[in-house]
């Protein structure tokens, strides 16, 4: 099947969802006042004046152009191929690679980044990736993912409300042991099968310093906001950094 | 002439300043550098670099400083894309698509050394060029934006998005529109510009002050190439051994024509609303095609192919600054990441931009031309060496660049679950072939349009005819109805007949 074929299949049901979605909105916008414009309860004007204006056209447009994009792809045989999986270009390695990155981001950037120290966080995420996406197997893909879901699902579970992302270092912990699970395996496994490469090699070395550089950087030199302050490793960093380091290159000890 | 020759004083004084001061240098040579490995590195991009630059800069340095850097690593990453092109028929960025068309060839003939050189002084030279017209052009529009009021306003930023939308469509042209469409929806969520009216918040607090750019810009251009990026890279890239790279001075000298030629027309393509570097050079390559005297060996290893592309992609630069400082509307997707860094900062591009500050991002463009020149002929082969690098091993590292600059501009946690969404809906775009840019640059026009739109109205008590009474206005009414007229395929038929019997 040729990509054209392929993209209009997908057209197909872009194009509904897009007309869904426009609907949503332009349901949402009627919300908002349209003829009598307000602003704090203060006459503001006629309907040129309503916050809703603009929005209606750009949601009206979006619809109108989902239509336009329904026809063309009806009229190139979009619709024809919409209903079977091969038609809309599926394949199981693919959905599969997806699937980990995406398992891999999500519980990375919900759970690990707002409640496990940035350094440890990182050096997992950074790990399940390269060893897990680097040689496209389908075993190591799925274990990364799994390892990352289930640190990062015992820190939302165990951690959900705000209040408590910064206090308990449980989380942290097992962020840890994780990573140093994972790092091992991935040597073992590496070594059993022959393919403990300079990539494998130099795995640890760039989780480790990649995120403790960026963080060190970022909160000491670039003087910017970093998550979790509180987590395990940055803590003492900067701990030792206000207390031990900077007196000493004050003077003042 | 008097104004031309106030206006070069005040370049080069603000060129000396910034050449004797050892803070430049600290700036500038890490940003070129890390601009350039981006442009080598396939699948990173100069809007990236620009972008987790942002970030890392927010609006906790001076903005002199932080300029440095942000354009130092965009000139930087746009001449970088042309390494990989040259060496590996693999396009750093798009804007070197056009590149390897004769980059490649001329490899194959023994000749990439050769060819990294010249391409190195056409890109200096296209960047010169960009920035002399930056700086005489910039002023010319500055007069004529001091009678740009609120419907001109709302039009051109309509224009930009609906431009951009056409040109940076692979697929159907209705997709581009679309895409732009989607990032003005999403511009409209937070509170009105004019009445502080609730839009699409869903009772959460987060969504009052609207959707950052920062964030959203890290989304649309990171998430993807990340989640595209991540697949089996198990062969080891063997760069070719290159030759002599530093260029004959005759070799220059024969093909400076050329390099004007490309760089006026770079300069042209950029200074286009929303128009990228990539269509700069395509659209050199093709002109060069056709007047070149050598044009039969085009995509055989021309070296007039590569000035073309090369030295427009780079003079695309600063034409791509000129609507960004006149009229705040960017002219490129990088150019749409430097106002992001500008909004941080409080600077609104306009009619009311300080000139100072026009000056200083001429003069350190001219410093990061030069830095990319010396860095291109001296150290290219660090460049080689790191095309090495698989995409597996830098694209996590990406993962925590933007994941650390997106959290540390504001808006914390809440910014970096912002950045996944966008993320994944630029990776569905993406693969459907809808262009990200017009996305990213309707999100930043879209406050500027729904405020002047509704403020024309306003103060013609709601008359449309606003749009049209106004010579400037008119004038960009029509230009927007054309562009949409043009691609209604019954009257693009007709033209292509037309045009057709023509020739």
């Amino acid at each position: 099947m040729n990509e054209k074929t392929l993209l209009r299949a997908r057209d197909f049901w872009t194009s509904i969802v897009l007309m869904v979605i426009s609907l949503f909105f332009l349901l949402k916008t009627a919300e908002i006042p349209f003829w009598a414009a307000q602003s704090a309860g203060v006459d503001a004007g006629g309907w040129y004046n309503s916050a809703a204006l603009v929005p209606y056209g750009i949601f009206i447009a979006i619809f109108v152009l989902a239509l336009c994009l329904l026809v063309v792809s009806i009229q190139d045989g979009g619709a024809k191929h919409a209903l079977s999986l091969v038609g809309l270009g599926y394949s199981n390695q693919e959905a599969l690679r997806l699937g980990c990155i995406s398992i891999i981001l999500f519980f990375y950037i919900f759970g690990l980044v707002p409640r496990v120290d940035f350094i440890l966080s990182s050096a997992l995420m950074i790990t399940a990736l390269i060893w897990g996406f680097h040689r496209g197997q389908r075993f190591c893909m799925v274990v990364s993912a799994c390892t990352v879901a289930v640190v990062s699902l015992y820190a939302m579970l165990a951690h959900f409300p705000r209040s408590q992302w910064a206090k308990p270092h449980d989380d942290d912990w097992l962020t840890l042991v994780a990573f140093i699970g994972l790092t091992f395996f991935m040597f073992v496994r590496g070594r059993k099968n022959g393919e403990l490469d300079r990539i494998a090699k130099i795995t640890p070395i760039i989780s480790i310093l990649v995120p403790l550089i960026l963080v060190l950087a970022m909160a000491f030199g670039f003087r910017q906001n970093v998550p979790n302050r509180t987590g395990l490793v940055f803590s003492k960093i900067e701990y030792h950094y206000y207390v031990s380091l900077r007196p000493l290159w004050q003077g003042k000890k | 002439m008097d104004f031309v020759l106030s206006q070069l004083v005040g370049f080069g004084n603000s060129l000396v300043g910034l050449a004797f001061d050892p803070v430049t240098y600290l700036y500038l040579i890490p940003s070129v550098f890390l601009g350039i490995v981006f442009g080598a590195l396939p699948g990173l991009t100069a809007t990236l670099a620009v972008t987790i630059l942002t970030g890392f800069f927010g609006n906790k340095f001076p903005l002199d400083q932080a300029l440095i850097a942000l354009i130092g690593a965009y000139v930087g990453a746009i001449y970088g894309g042309s390494y990989p092109s040259i060496l590996l028929n693999i396009p750093g960025t798009a804007a070197s698509a056009a590149t390897a068309m004769d980059g490649y060839p001329l490899t194959r003939q023994g000749r990439g050394g050769e060819a990294l050189g010249i391409t190195t002084t056409a890109s200096f030279i296209g960047t010169l060029f960009g920035t002399f017209c930056l700086l005489i052009f910039v002023w010319v529009l500055l007069l004529v934006s001091q009678n740009i009021a609120s419907p001109e306003k709302a039009l051109l930023a309509l224009f930009g998005i609906l431009l951009s939308g056409t040109l940076m469509s692979k697929d159907l042209v209705i997709k581009g529109w679309i895409s732009g469409l989607i990032g003005l929806a999403m511009a409209m969520v937070g509170l009105d510009p004019i009445l502080s009216q609730e839009r699409y918040v869903f009772e959460w607090s987060y969504l009052l002050s609207g959707f950052q750019v920062v964030p959203v810009l890290m989304g649309a251009f990171a998430i993807p190439q990340i989640m595209d990026g991540m697949r089996a890279a198990l062969d080891i890239i063997k760069a070719p051994n290159v030759q002599r790279i530093r260029p004959e001075l005759i070799e220059v000298t024969k093909r400076l024509p050329v390099i004007l030629r490309s760089g006026a027309i770079g300069t042209g393509v950029g200074a286009l609303p929303g128009v990228g570097e990539d269509v700069a050079g395509w659209v050199s390559y093709g002109v060069g095609k056709t007047t070149s005297k050598e044009s039969a060996s085009f995509g055989k290893g021309s070296m007039d192919g590569l000035i073309s592309a090369e030295a427009a992609n780079n003079a695309a630069i600063g034409g791509a600054l000129i609507p960004l400082l006149v009229l705040g509307i960017p002219g490129s997707p990088p150019a749409a990441a430097l106002l992001g860094a500008l909004k941080i900062n409080n600077v609104i591009p306009g009619p009311t931009i300080d000139p100072a500050l026009i000056i200083h991002v001429v003069a350190v463009l001219v410093m990061a031309s030069i830095t990319m020149f010396v860095m291109g002929l001296f150290t290219a082969r660090i460049f080689i060496a790191i095309l090495r690098i698989p995409q597996t091993i830098f694209l996590p590292v990406v993962m925590v660049l933007t994941t650390i600059g997106s959290f540390s501009v504001g808006g914390g946690i809440n910014d970096l679950f912002l950045m996944f969404g966008v993320g994944l809906v630029a990776y569905a775009m993406n693969l459907m072939h809808y262009p990200i840019a017009p996305l990213v640059i309707g999100v930043i026009l879209g406050g500027l349009f729904d405020e002047t739109f509704r403020r024309s109205l306003l103060i013609s008590d709601g008359d449309l005819s606003v749009f049209v009474t106004r010579p400037g206005a008119a004038i960009l009414v029509t230009l927007n109805t054309l562009l949409l007229i043009s691609q209604i395929s019954f009257i693009k038929n007709n033209f292509k007949k037309i045009f057709k019997r023509g020739v």
